[in-house]
């Protein structure tokens, strides 16, 4: 079973990456403004990440890796039940949400909003 | 078991002075909390239930909740205008206080790790809560400013923050 996950993930131009890259969500402030959003990027540096490339993961959307790393601790954290697991989730995600207001300034700052 | 909760019937009168103690100020907050066998006294060293003397004690019940909607607030924070994200944040944050008094009211029911995750769960909601209010709210300005006419089109969008630069 997990083979068969990875074949569909791995396939180009089929399998569930290629699916994901056609299907994705269009943010409504970004389709009624053409302005992005603090959390647009998000599902193309998914797909990148998922197609192996993390540079390019990380150009469209640099919070994506400490966001996902944050899920999977908390997923393993209220499954074994560490012993500091509640101080360190606070910690990454107000690093995750350092990144994501950086990131958001930085792309005002130079102009790539607009 | 049963003889140290009816043996708790005539320590009521202290455990009432140690509720008056400096030292606990947690019982102090909450004069409402439960009174008789529920109320732990911390001098006592054998607590009715668990108390870390190999009792059963429970995770709170909506600590795991407010974790995940906590952590969620964030990733959701700019979807439909921030909405969302402030939904998740204060439906999180109302869990958690019911959550907060019940472990306060009765320390030795729950399980420490439980009330952490709460805690964490609790700031998590507050700051998506923040910065999702922040976006809304940005959102609110900008259509009462340019008008809603002009956050729909992109191209009086794009005319207007030329016009601003």
């Amino acid at each position: 079973m997990p083979v068969v996950f990875f074949l569909l993930l791995v396939g180009e131009g089929s399998g569930v990456t290629h699916w994901l890259e056609k299907h994705l969500l269009s943010c409504p402030f970004k389709t009624f403004t053409g302005i992005d959003c603090p959390g647009c990027g998000l599902q193309r540096s998914f797909v990148a990440l998922l197609k192996g490339d993390v540079w390019m993961s990380f150009k469209f959307y640099p919070a994506t890796l400490p966001i996902l790393a944050l899920f999977i601790f908390t997923i393993l954290h209220l499954k074994f039940d560490f012993k500091n697991g509640a101080f360190l989730i606070k910690g990454m995600y107000i690093f995750a949400t350092v990144i994501i207001v950086t990131n958001y300034l930085y792309k005002i700052y130079h102009h790539q909003l607009f | 078991m049963s003889e140290e909760q009816e043996g708790q019937g005539p320590n009521s009168q202290p455990n009432q002075e140690n509720s008056q103690n400096p030292q606990n100020p947690q019982w102090q907050q909450n004069p409402q909390g439960s009174q008789g066998f529920n109320r732990p006294n911390p001098n006592n060293p054998f607590p009715p239930y668990g108390g870390g003397f190999g009792g059963m004690q429970m995770a709170l019940p909506n600590a795991t909740i407010v974790l995940v909607l906590g952590i969620l607030s964030i990733v959701t924070c700019c979807c439909f205008y921030g909405v969302v994200g402030l939904v998740l944040g204060i439906v999180a944050l109302i869990l958690s206080r019911k959550d907060k008094q019940n472990y306060l009211a009765n320390m030795s029911y729950y399980t420490l790790s439980s009330y952490k995750n709460l805690n964490a769960g609790r700031v998590c909601a507050i700051i998506g809560l923040i910065l999702s209010g922040i976006i809304l709210l940005l959102c609110v300005l900008f259509a009462i400013f340019f008008g809603f006419s002009t956050l729909t089109d992109e191209e009086a969008i794009r005319q207007m923050l030329k016009e601003l630069q």
